[in-house]
């Protein structure tokens, strides 16, 4: 280019850059993400791609505890100090610590909490489906809360933890426009009571979090988190690289394994309960027949797909529950890579040269290569795979009408109970996007996990929901890719990630440091 | 996606010079094919051209591999004597599907021109033939198209009707058109004062028969020009569109998808992305090549010094 | 015909064009599928938020009713909110334009600083090694990928070289100088600051570049074509057989008349950048409409898609109004353009 003559002028540019570089504030982290949130309103926010700001500008009742350096599934105080429960299971009453404060100033008390769940309760976007029990919220005094339960929710105090009962400051009432409660100002800021507050949003290109001055812990060392949206994978790993970036999300498995050699860098590559599975339309005939859907879930190669796409960075579900949650079921039935049994499978239904479609989109990388394997998986068994790729938010509304034949999707349970999984994929009342994607429907199903859903008897929980499980895991209604790993890069200079499975994209910036 | 012409201008051929052999449309064509073969440039071209050419026709025969066969175990494998072009992410031999690529994208320029050169000829000659309000108003729509973005119409066709090479090349098409459009068009303005054209008319033949046989061959030129150094452009824009996701989709191998695919791994597999690159401008290079040749003959203006 | 009789001529079609491409851009964004009352209402809305959303959008009316209201609102200035970014779309146009501006002017400036001498060199010393040269270059320029290019180049400039730095328009924690032009570049130097400058200028160096590329070769090929047309003119060789010097031929007589035809081509070619930069804008993450144009086709987000349409159709029938007007004003033969 014009501007650059000569050898001295390129080491004049090339020291001036590294001095730049150099120069990169200790106290500021900046972190490369490939697509903006679509909102940081924690009562409207949908995917884990909105946690990495609410989790840290919000607070919930309780937390997940930290043991020993290492994240657990336990539940910790947050910003209830001390909680019961009645004997019956449907009251719960909650002392609120009393130091924590919203970053507009004012106290965390027992009517913030009570708005705060009144609004995720009414907005009913999707995160208030982790309390589909709450039948009223009381305020006892300014520090006790009372929450009043339709039936025994066993899970309770466990989904407390989970983003979406973040606790919101009521003055957000100021900022609400024609009803909207807020959600119009909280998608690009926050009202929160957690270590940071949203500074700057500029969607597109970058979030800043800056420390929430009335933050009851201690100052954090990270005084400025930036955000940057860099969609180009490539792009986000040489600026990791080179020292633009601290740490990046959406590390390929092809990435994970060049950036664990190279200096300076630490790769955290651990397994989590981020599940790719396949939806089979079992409206939609040919996938109606349930012979057809076993031939199809015997036909995939599924050491093939993890080995060649994740790498080996993963490994096959057993069964909808994954491992490592309780009520895991090591002897439920698991399909087998056996293209002659799929053959004979189809041949024993009657069905000839079908022809179905793959519906995805480019959100996650590996969906478009998963998609060219089972093309030539289906291929060798007779049947013509067709792979349609839509924009996202398209491919979403398209799996929710129901207007598919097989489509691949991910998914990540809020909290450690296996009704993340069983009452969501499987119970006939919920069609569609929110959680039953096959569109299946068994009453037997439905009735073992409604009546396990209201059970506090773990025992006997465990019998109902593996009950459940061997029956739809037979009817074949979802193939069961794998249980992917969670994978993130950072310069060997952070410290202070804990990598906790149920809270993935979740940093504590608050207890983060960089070293020079 | 550029909406322009490649930066010429096109005058139309004169009449056919005394004392030269056959004339096709108004072109000594021996005496073109004697100045094509002595510049090394336009042969350069033709090379190419031819090479491209056989490529497309002869993909079975030579490409290796089965464009499509997955084989996970050697994916991203750097180019070497079993897979010249190295492998792609699912351990697709990235040369069989270079060449094979030359179908998808060669053709869809190929198709592209010829749907626009077609239309945009038959339309313009028409309407610098009859003048008169059907002129203005063919001339008033050309404009709008011509100030028509492109991929905005190709993504609503995409959309529309899925994404696919197809549904990428008409868009394509239809916003090229205006410019053959107003070639043929000047042409007809021009021809239409001439004595034979005249005289058809006085003779009573219709307005499409004289079009046909007396305008449109002896407009033919210019248009030839255009189209040579548009198959380049086509080829450039529908490979765009496929990179941007519009246009062809997997597991079609299509040259501009491929280097979308290959985008996210060009820091360690750099052969990936940039082979099918290299192909689609080599083969851009060898059509505008021709183009330009063909257009340095056939235009007076260029002629001598 | 007077000059006022042809500019009210020229303003009226260029109007019947922009209504044509508003015809035409809305009826593409009715085709889309995916329910944009569903989008903007969200995944778990009733059926009666989403009735609700659609009577809000005006989305149950009868078409032509629904463009009515679409003019009514362009008149007032209301492009509608983008459903992705949840501002008002002329806000998102306003942000986002003059990063792309910036771009196609540098892009342009160097497309025509290096084309203008070396496609007159090329002319004057025609079939010599100079002009093997810019017609190589220039083949290569129009049959170039622009974004294979653009790897190319941020593999080597970046990546194996780190000499220039790779996306984004300043380096981090450097902040955006006031706000005059809202082009970083002018900017910075308006106000003297010269580390925003010098950091605004090395992150504009590739994608200028690459979205230069491409007109380097149209305007060498224009420039070295129009000089020898004009070169073989009568009175080019009368004056060199009186003796004037080449120098004198060149610059002072001939150039001129080569730049005519020219001056029209630099207004094509801009329109022309506006659209290139689409591709262009996303390797780089240059935060320019285009890169907005790519995000809001992946989110199907239709009223900043069809806002964009809008302003760089306009941009582009406007540009070709000054062109055809300016070609007529320089060279008085050409009054008669259909």
């Amino acid at each position: 280019m014009r501007l650059l003559r000569g050898p001295a002028s390129a080491a004049l540019l090339a020291a001036l850059c590294i001095v730049q570089a150099g120069a990169a504030d200790l106290a500021t982290l900046m972190i490369g993400k490939p697509t903006d949130p679509d909102t940081l309103d924690p009562h409207v926010a949908q995917s884990n791609n909105s946690l990495t700001v609410t989790c840290k500008t919000y607070e919930t009742l309780v937390r997940f505890a930290v043991v020993d350096g290492r994240a657990t599934a336990d539940v910790a105080p947050g910003l209830a100090q001390s909680w019961r429960v009645d004997p019956a299971g449907k009251v719960w009453d909650f002392t609120l610590a009393k130091q924590h404060r919203f970053s507009s100033g004012r106290f965390v008390d027992a009517a913030a909490v009570k708005f705060s769940f009144d609004r995720l309760l009414e907005i009913a976007k999707g995160p208030n489906e982790d309390y589909p029990a709450i039948a009223s919220t009381e305020v006892l005094d300014e520090h006790t809360i009372r929450f009043t339960l339709a039936y025994p929710f066993a899970p309770f105090l466990a989904s407390l933890a989970s983003c979406a009962g973040e606790v919101v400051d009521p003055s957000v009432m100021s900022h609400a426009v024609d009803k909207d409660l807020g959600q119009g100002y909280l998608s690009a800021h926050s009202m929160g009571s957690g270590p940071y507050q949203v500074a700057e949003v500029e969607k597109g290109q970058q979030i800043v979090l800056e420390p929430n001055p009335y933050y009851f812990g201690a100052e954090p060392r990270i005084k400025r988190v930036v955000i940057k949206i860099i969609k180009e994978a490539a792009v986000r790993r040489l600026e990791l690289e080179k020292g633009d970036l601290d740490l990046i999300e959406e590390v390929s498995p092809d990435q994970v394994d060049v950036l664990r050699g190279k200096p300076g860098i630490m790769v955290v590559d651990e397994p989590c309960f981020r599940q790719d599975y396949l939806s089979l339309n079992t409206k939609r005939p040919p996938l109606d027949h349930v012979l057809v859907r076993q031939a199809l879930s015997y036909a995939v190669d599924y050491q093939g797909i993890i080995n060649g796409v994740l790498l080996g960075k993963g490994k096959q579900m057993r069964g909808f529950i994954p491992e490592g949650f309780w009520g895991h079921d090591d002897r439920v039935m698991k399909y087998q890579y056996d293209p002659q049994r799929a053959r004979a499978l189809l041949a024993q239904a009657g069905a000839q040269h079908l022809k179905l479609s793959y519906l995805y989109a480019k959100a996650d990388p590996t969906w478009e290569t998963v998609g060219l394997v089972l093309q030539q998986n289906l291929a060798d068994i007779g049947v013509t795979l067709d792979l349609r790729e839509y924009a996202y938010s398209t491919m979403r509304d398209m799996v929710d009408r129901g207007d598919f034949d097989i489509a691949i999707g991910n998914y990540t349970p809020d909290f450690a109970d296996p009704s993340q999984y069983l009452n969501y994929w499987v119970d006939s009342r919920l069609f569609g996007l929110a959680g039953n994607r096959a569109f299946y429907k068994n009453a037997e199903v439905d009735d073992l996990i409604r009546r396990a859903i209201s059970l506090s008897d773990v025992g006997e929980r465990t019998r109902l929901y593996q009950r459940a499980q061997s029956i739809a895991v037979a009817e074949a209604p979802y193939i069961l890719l794998s249980q992917k790993n969670y994978d993130v890069a950072m310069r060997s200079n952070v410290h202070g990630y804990i990598y906790n499975p149920l809270l993935l994209q979740v940093f504590d910036f608050e207890n983060m440091w960089k070293t020079p | 996606m550029s909406v322009t012409q490649s930066g010429e201008s096109v005058a139309p051929a004169p009449p056919n010079p005394p004392g030269s052999g056959a004339a096709r449309w108004g072109v000594d064509w021996r005496h073109v094919w004697y100045r094509l073969a002595s510049s090394p440039l336009t042969v350069a071209g033709f090379v190419i051209v031819a090479l491209v050419i056989a490529a497309m026709t002869l993909a079975p025969a030579i490409a290796p591999y089965d464009p499509n066969r997955l084989s996970l175990a050697v994916r991203l494998a750097a180019p070497s004597w079993h897979h010249v072009f190295g492998t792609d992410e699912v351990g697709r031999d990235l040369f069989s599907r270079v060449i094979w690529g030359s179908r998808a994208s060669v053709v869809a320029g190929l198709v592209t021109v010829a749907i626009s050169m077609s239309i945009g000829t038959c339309i313009g000659a028409v309407s610098g033939f009859l003048s008169g309000w059907v002129d203005t108003v063919i001339m008033r729509i050309m404009d709008v198209l011509l100030a028509f973005p492109s991929f905005i119409l190709a993504m609503a066709l995409a959309a529309a009707l899925g994404p696919s090479l197809m549904n990428a090349i008409l868009p394509i098409a239809i916003v090229r058109t205006p410019f053959y459009v107003r070639l043929a068009r000047g042409q007809a303005l021009t021809l239409r004062d001439r004595a034979y054209v005249r005289a058809a008319e006085t003779f009573g033949s219709s307005s499409w028969h004289i079009v046909w046989r007396h305008i449109l061959p002896n407009s033919m030129a210019p248009i030839i020009v255009q189209a040579t150094l548009d198959i380049g452009l086509a080829i450039l824009t529908v490979s765009a569109l496929s990179f941007i996701g519009l246009g062809a989709q997997q597991p079609t191998a299509e040259w501009g998808a491929m280097v979308a695919n290959g985008r996210a791994y060009f820091l360690d597999q750099w052969w990936y992305p940039m082979f099918p690159g290299l192909a689609i401008l080599v083969t851009a290079i060898g059509f505008n090549l021709v183009g330009d040749g063909l257009r340095e003959i056939l235009d007076p203006r260029l002629r001598g010094r | 015909m007077s000059l006022l009789q042809i500019l009210c001529r020229r303003l009226m079609l260029s109007i019947l064009v922009v209504f044509g491409v508003l015809v035409v851009t809305f009826i593409t964004s009715r085709l889309i599928p995916g329910d944009p009352a569903r989008l903007m209402a969200g995944e778990h809305a009733s059926q009666e938020t989403v009735r609700h959303m659609r009577h809000v959008l005006g989305l149950d009316e009868p078409l032509p009713r629904q463009f009515a209201g679409y003019l009514a609102r362009l008149a007032r200035g209301d492009l509608g909110v983008s459903i992705r970014t949840e501002r008002p779309v002329i806000e998102d146009l306003r942000r986002f334009f003059p990063a792309t501006i910036e771009l196609s002017i540098v892009a342009l400036l160097f497309a025509v600083a290096a084309g203008l001498p070396l496609g007159v060199a090329a002319a004057v010393y025609r079939d010599g090694w100079i002009d093997q040269v810019v017609r190589t270059v220039s083949v290569a320029g129009i049959s170039m990928p622009a974004f294979w290019l653009a790897l190319l180049l941020l593999d080597f400039f970046y990546n194996w070289l780190g000499i220039l730095p790779g996306t984004g328009r300043l380096d981090e924690g450097v902040a955006a100088p006031p706000f005059i032009t809202g082009m970083f570049t002018v900017d910075a130097l308006l106000a003297g600051q010269g580390r925003t400058m010098y950091s605004a200028v090395t992150h504009i160096a590739l994608p200028a570049f690459t979205l230069g590329f491409v007109n380097l070769g149209i305007i060498m090929r224009q420039i070295r074509s129009a000089m020898i047309e004009v070169l073989q003119e009568d009175y080019i060789r009368t004056a060199r057989a009186g003796g004037l010097s080449a120098a004198r031929i060149v610059f002072g007589h001939a150039l001129r008349n080569a730049l005519i035809p020219s001056v029209t081509m630099l207004g094509l070619l801009f329109g022309d950048l506006l659209y290139g930069a689409v591709l262009t804008e996303t390797i780089f993450a240059w935060p320019g409409m285009g890169n907005y144009v790519i995000q809001s086709i992946g989110f199907l987000d239709f009223p900043s898609i069809m806002g964009f349409a809008l302003v760089a159709s306009l941009a582009y029938v406007l540009l070709n109004l000054a062109v055809d007007l300016s070609y007529m004003m320089l060279d008085p033969q050409i009054r008669e353009i259909g």
